[in-house]
Formats: structure tokens, C-alpha cells, sequence
């Protein structure tokens, strides 16, 4: 495993918005099949970090490479065609509120992959499938509920055949008895081997599922690690207390 | 009163045709301005800062300058200054486009700014680029939402288009007036114009509201 | 759906404006007179919407004699010699007296008609001309036109106690006439006479103004034109045809 190249690496990941430096010289990779899990209080630079990766938020400093392959001019086609190897699941779901699910799914594949629109009807219908939404692929995001609009837009970012996906609390603006079902549409995932980064709450999930947890605070990387030493074996006071806080809250909620 | 009915009644055909000119006048306008609008919006919106400053001073220049004014200005002035002679017609409804573009911009940007912002991360994340993700996602919902305003928007020019009578354009205003000098029935003749106005007004915004009826996305209440 | 929709109407509104502009580009030589359509019997619009008129049929007339094609454009009378010098029409035949602060701007032919101008009031109006022009009463006059420049400089600057109204023609003025909103408008002899024959108005008479003549008003530059004008002008008053018109149109 040692000289296996991490599928992605960032290094020194540095934002800043005015005089509050929401992300400092953040790094981390990770390996193919690897799910990294972003845990910290909000406001930490969870989000910051995952939307730096994509660059959906422009970073002011620090290195990205994916397979081994430096991101240097990020803009025009270089950057479309990285952005389709990284998928993206955000905590608002952000479906395209005009279009079925099927056409949500689709929309990507024809207008950016270039696929034939039957060919891409089929793929797309097999992704939804697959998250268990085929019945519903012609309904609109209105007539969905969230946990199914998570699942949609789940599919809609598998459907682009991405190398890794970044997940911004995907569960997090769900009721609680809607979040289950994206968790297990997560939990599938991570079996089929996909490589994730996930930022949650969901405490008791990372700990079943995560390779590594990465605890952030204040824009910093604070401690890195596997779950049970992170959870209950924690270096620094600062994420020990994090972790009994948030386990006691969140623990009976997840598996 | 018979007689003004009479007058009425031989001037209908006549008034009629004029009528023609006007939805010609209003539906070149409505569209030069939709395809101006839609640009302006997305540039106000998305566009660097002195994109988004040219544009506020265009939107600030045909809101704020008077329609006759304009129409003389585009008529006389820039016409001879630039040695291009367009027809009255022409002039009108470039003109009357150039200030709907700036009142269309305005209806299209609220409504821009008031669709949920993720949506464009999203096609972003999806690999989009910025021009496809406004053509595709963002300006799709966009111009549903402006189907109220842009229905108020064409009433108004609508009306607007009557002064084009000014520079000799012949639609519906310039025939009754014409046929009231020659008459001296100037009531029933401008009435009858003010009724087509109103037929006119009606089938548009009747139009409008089937269409925004047609295109409304299920299980969305904006 | 919604692509396509905007698709087509993106078309619809290139191909329009397109069509619009290339009207003027392929269009045959031919010689538009402005008209203002709202003075008759010089220049109206007849029951089909045609222009019709003493001035109109003069120049048709003139037209078909010395071999050109003529199109009669009705515009605004505010605009009409802009609209000249913008080259928008070639010449204005429409019962335009000639002054001259517009010859300092146009050229004229040679007068073909004498016109006076007067005061129109209501049948049952008992009151003098110079009882109308004082009081502080109100006097309507169309807008752009030679009797209101003569009576803002003649009458009110020289103290005459009455407020003049500015109307788009004169038809509109004899209408608030009726309305009652003015006590009289003043406007040359022949439109009145036409005002007399379809409304309950009379003419009082004159009010000092000296006579005018009409003359067709063409651009500076254009002396072809105006030769030609003025010779078919010649060729037409020694017609019978032009007692046939007079006869008419009564102006």
C-alpha cells in the first residue's frame, strides 16, 4: 500500500474571505476506495474545504492532484473535465427544480458528456435505479421528498462516472426519519468501492463506515486518525470534547 | 348617433388593419427586448463589475429618457448622424425593444436572483460550464418566473406603441386619428381604438397566462 | 420544451427586425410626399384608409404628367420638415403656407394656392373677433403652424388678453370648441370651411393676419426635384383638371 498513489491530494488548501481565514493550510489524500470523514463544529471549514476541492469555491493558495496529476491551470475545459471526475453531493440537494429526476440525471450526460440522449435516458435510469428511485423518475424535485432528492442527486453525480465524490453533510437538512435511507444509498456506495469525502454530524455513521476521520476546526486540520482512536482516543482535548459532545447527541441516530 | 355609427362602421376595416401594424410594432418589440433582456439580466447577474456598470447606465438611460424623446432621438438624430435611413416602422419597434430590454432585464434579474443559488454549484459540479449552466438551468426557470411580469411588460408597450404614431407609423392611434380629422367624429373613433387597445391587451395577457399555466414545473408553488 | 419555445422566438425576433430593416434597403426609387393627414381637404385619409385630399390628387396628378411614381407618407406635423431634411420623405405637399424662417431650411415651389387665416367659433357664438381675442379667453390653434407664431408674436407679446391652446391639428381644436373648453380656434380659411360643412361651427372671420400662399416644400438639395415639381405645378393650374379639384374639394 505504501507506494500506491493516492487517487487525490491537496496540500497547504488556504482560504481566506477579508481578515477571517475560513481554511488554513489544509492537507490531506486519499486512496482509491478510501471514505474520509470531515467531522468539527459548524462553521469550521468542513464545506470550505470540500467546495475548495472542486474549486466551486476558488482557493487562495494550495496544490490539488488527482491520479497522481497536478490541477494547475484550473479554468475552462481543463477544469470541466476534472469537475467530472469529482461528483458532488450538497446538503440542499441543489437538483435542477425544472426537471424529472430522470432528467436531472440525464441533463449532465447529454449536455456535458456529449451522449446520445437515448443512451443517456438508459445509463440515467440506471442510477436511479440503483438508489432505488426508478419509479419515481418522472416526477419533479417538488414532488419528492428530501431524502429522495438526496438520492437523485446522488445518482446524478454517479451518473458521470466520477473518480471520487465529495459529500457536503448530506443529510443534514433531512427530518430524521428521511435520513436513513440516503445513509444506506451511501453505505452501497462505499461497498462498490467508491472513493469519498464526506463532511457529517452523523457521528455514529462515520465511526461504522469511515477509513479515517479528519476532525476541523477553525479552518485547521486538527487531528487525523481512525475512528476509535479519534472518538475515544483522541490526542488533543480539543477534538476529545467534540466527540463526547456530538456522540452523545447523535449517537442512537445513525445505525 | 347614427351617423357615428355608420362612421364607425366604414372606419372598422380600416382601424382593423391598423391593428395589425400594432401587434407587429409591440411583438417585434417584445422580442428584440426578450432576446436584450435576457442577455442584460444574465450580465448584471454574473458579469464583472464594469460589465454590470455599462449595463445599469443602459437600463438607467432607457428608464429614465422618454419614450418620444427616444423615438425622435433614433428618428431624426442618429439616423442622419450614422446616414442609415430606416422606415418609421423599423425605428419603432427598435426603439420601443431597446427600452422593454431594459425593463425585461430588470423582471429577469429578480427573478434570477430569486431561484436557489445551489442550482448553479451544482451544474458547476456537474462540469458545466457557467454559459451552459445559465442557459440550461438557470434561465429555463428564469423566464417561467417573468410570465407575470413580462405580461405586465407587454400591456405596457403595448400602449407605448401608440406613440409611434408620432413619427407616422400608421397603426390603430394615427387611423382613428386620421379618420376623426376627416369626420369630426372624434368620440366614437376613439373609443373604438381604445377598445381594440383592451382586445388587444386582453388576448395578450390571456395568452400569456395559458402559457405560464403550460410551462409551470409539478409540485412548484412560486 | 421550454428550449425549443425559446428557440423559435429567438428566431421570430432576429428574422423580424432583419425584415424590418431590409424594407427600406430594397425599396425602388420613388418620391414619398409627407402628408398631415388631419387636414382636410388638403390632406386627410379617405373611408378605405387611402390618402386622399386636393394637395394629394395635385400631386398625383403631377405625378403620372411628368413620369415618376409618388407614395404619400402621413406623419406628424410637428416632424414633417426634420423628417424632410432626414431625407424620410422627398417633398411635403400638404398645404404648407411658405414662411420664411422655413425657407431658410427648404425650398419651395412656386405658390399655388392664397390662404387666410381665421377664427372659428360655436353657430350660437354672438361674440366679435376681437371680443374672442381678449378676456383672458382661451383660443385654440394647431401646434407647429404659421397662425400660431403669428399670434404669439403679433397678438399676445403686443398685449392682447387671451391664452392660445396648442392642439395636434386642427380638427381637435374645433372639437374642444364644441366641447366648449376653448371660446374659438384660429386656422386657415380651408380646413374651416370643411369644419362648417360636418360641424355646428361658423367662421367669425379674420384676424389680421396677412394672407399666406402654399407652396409643396422640398429638400435644398434636391433642384431636380423642385424643377420638376415646379413645372408640373404650371402644367396643372393651366389644366381643367385643377377647377375639377377646386370644384371637389371646395378648399
Amino acid at each position: 500500500m505504501a507506494d500506491t498513489v493516492p487517487i487525490l491530494r491537496i496540500e497547504h488548501m488556504t482560504k481566506r474571505y477579508g481578515d477571517k481565514e475560513v481554511l488554513k493550510d489544509a492537507s490531506l489524500s486519499i486512496n482509491k476506495g478510501e471514505l474520509k470523514v470531515l467531522i468539527g463544529p459548524s462553521g469550521g471549514g468542513k464545506s470550505t474545504l470540500l467546495q475548495c476541492i472542486n474549486f466551486l469555491i476558488k482557493p487562495d493558495r494550495g496544490r490539488i492532484w488527482l491520479d497522481g496529476t497536478e490541477i494547475i491551470r484550473a479554468k475552462g475545459k481543463a477544469l470541466y473535465a476534472y469537475r467530472q471526475k469529482v461528483g458532488m453531493i450538497f446538503q440542499d440537494f441543489n437538483l435542477f427544480d425544472h426537471l424529472t429526476a430522470l432528467h436531472n440525471v440525464q441533463i449532465g450526460l447529454v449536455r456535458v458528456k456529449g451522449m446520445q440522449a437515448k443512451a443517456a435516458k438508459e445509463r440515467a435510469t440506471q442510477e436511479l435505479d440503483r438508489v432505488g428511485l426508478k419509479n419515481h423518475m418522472h416526477q419533479y424535485p417538488a414532488e419528492l421528498s428530501g431524502g429522495q432528492k438526496q438520492r437523485v442527486s446522488i445518482a446524478r453525480a454517479l451518473a458521470m462516472d466520477p473518480e471520487i465524490m465529495l459529500l457536503d453533510e448530506p443529510t443534514s437538512a433531512l427530518d430524521p426519519e428521511l435520513i436513513s435511507e440516503v445513509l444506506d444509498a451511501i453505505r452501497t456506495l462505499r461497498s462498490s468501492g467508491m472513493t469519498m469525502i464526506m463532511s457529517t454530524h452523523q457521528i455514529g455513521f462515520a465511526g461504522e463506515v469511515a477509513d479515517e476521520l479528519i476532525f476541523l476546526e477553525k479552518g485547521s486540520i486538527v487531528e487525523t486518525g481512525p475512528p476509535a482512536k479519534i472518538l475515544y482516543d483522541a490526542e488533543y482535548p480539543r477534538t476529545r470534547d467534540f466527540c463526547s459532545k456530538i456522540t452523545e447527541l447523535y449517537a442512537n441516530s445513525s445505525s | 348617433m347614427t351617423e357615428s355609427l355608420i362612421v364607425l362602421y366604414g372606419a372598422l376595416p380600416y382601424l382593423l388593419r391598423g391593428s395589425l401594424v400594432t401587434i407587429a410594432v409591440v411583438a417585434g418589440a417584445m422580442m428584440l427586448g426578450l432576446v436584450l433582456g435576457i442577455h442584460l439580466a444574465v450580465g448584471q447577474v454574473y458579469g464583472g463589475r464594469w460589465l454590470r456598470r455599462v449595463i445599469g447606465v443602459y437600463v438607467w438611460f432607457f428608464r429614465g429618457v422618454p419614450l418620444l424623446v427616444l423615438l425622435f432621438l433614433f428618428y431624426f438624430g442618429l439616423c442622419s448622424l450614422l446616414q442609415i435611413n430606416l422606415s418609421a416602422f423599423t425605428v419603432s419597434v427598435i426603439v420601443l425593444g431597446l427600452i422593454s430590454s431594459a425593463y425585461q432585464s430588470q423582471i429577469f434579474r429578480g427573478a434570477i436572483m430569486s431561484l436557489p443559488q445551489g442550482q448553479l454549484k451544482a451544474a458547476r459540479a456537474l462540469g458545466m460550464s457557467d454559459g451552459k449552466a445559465i442557459a440550461l438551468i438557470i434561465l429555463p426557470q428564469t423566464l417561467r418566473l417573468s410570465i407575470p411580469g413580462w405580461s405586465n411588460e407587454y400591456s405596457i408597450v403595448l400602449k407605448d406603441s401608440a406613440v409611434a404614431y408620432a413619427l407616422g407609423v400608421m397603426e390603430m392611434m394615427a387611423r382613428a386619428h386620421f379618420v376623426a380629422s376627416r369626420t369630426y367624429e372624434h368620440l366614437p373613433l376613439y373609443f373604438a381604438a381604445g377598445f381594440l387597445f383592451m382586445i388587444l391587451t386582453y388576448l395578450g395577457t390571456k395568452g400569456l397566462r395559458i402559457l405560464e399555466e403550460k410551462v409551470r414545473i409539478p409540485g412548484y408553488s412560486a | 420544451m421550454g428550449k425549443r419555445l425559446f428557440g423559435i422566438l429567438f428566431l421570430c425576433a432576429v428574422v423580424f427586425v432583419i425584415a424590418g430593416g431590409s424594407t427600406c434597403l430594397a425599396k425602388e426609387k420613388v418620391y414619398i410626399n409627407g402628408i398631415d393627414a388631419n387636414f382636410p381637404p388638403f390632406a386627410y385619409v379617405d373611408k378605405n384608409g387611402n390618402p386622399d385630399g386636393f394637395d394629394v390628387k395635385s400631386v398625383d396628378w403631377i405625378a403620372k404628367k411628368m413620369g415618376f411614381t409618388v407614395k404619400h407618407q402621413p406623419m406628424d406635423w410637428d416632424g414633417i420638415i426634420p423628417s424632410l431634411r432626414a431625407k424620410k420623405i422627398d417633398m411635403v405637399a400638404s398645404g404648407m403656407s411658405i414662411t420664411d424662417k422655413r425657407k431658410e431650411q427648404v425650398n419651395f415651389t412656386t405658390p399655388y394656392w392664397n390662404i387666410d387665416q381665421v377664427i372659428v367659433a360655436p353657430k350660437a357664438c354672438g361674440r366679435t373677433v376681437d371680443q374672442l381675442l381678449s378676456g383672458g379667453n382661451r383660443v385654440g390653434v394647431q401646434r407647429g403652424t404659421t397662425e400660431a407664431k403669428w399670434m404669439k408674436d403679433n397678438l399676445i407679446a403686443k398685449g392682447k388678453n387671451f391664452v392660445l391652446v396648442e392642439y395636434d391639428s386642427a380638427p381637435l381644436a374645433v372639437e374642444d370648441v364644441l366641447n366648449g373648453r376653448i371660446v374659438a380656434a384660429a386656422m386657415d380659411d380651408a380646413p374651416a370651411k370643411d369644419a362648417v360643412r360636418k360641424k355646428a361651427v361658423k367662421i367669425v372671420g379674420g384676424f389680421g393676419m396677412p394672407s399666406e400662399d402654399f407652396g409643396y416644400a422640398i429638400r435644398k438639395e434636391d433642384t431636380e426635384l423642385l424643377k420638376m415639381m415646379n413645372e408640373g405645378l404650371k402644367l396643372l393650374m393651366a389644366d381643367p383638371y385643377w377647377e375639377e379639384l377646386k370644384e371637389k374639394y371646395k378648399p
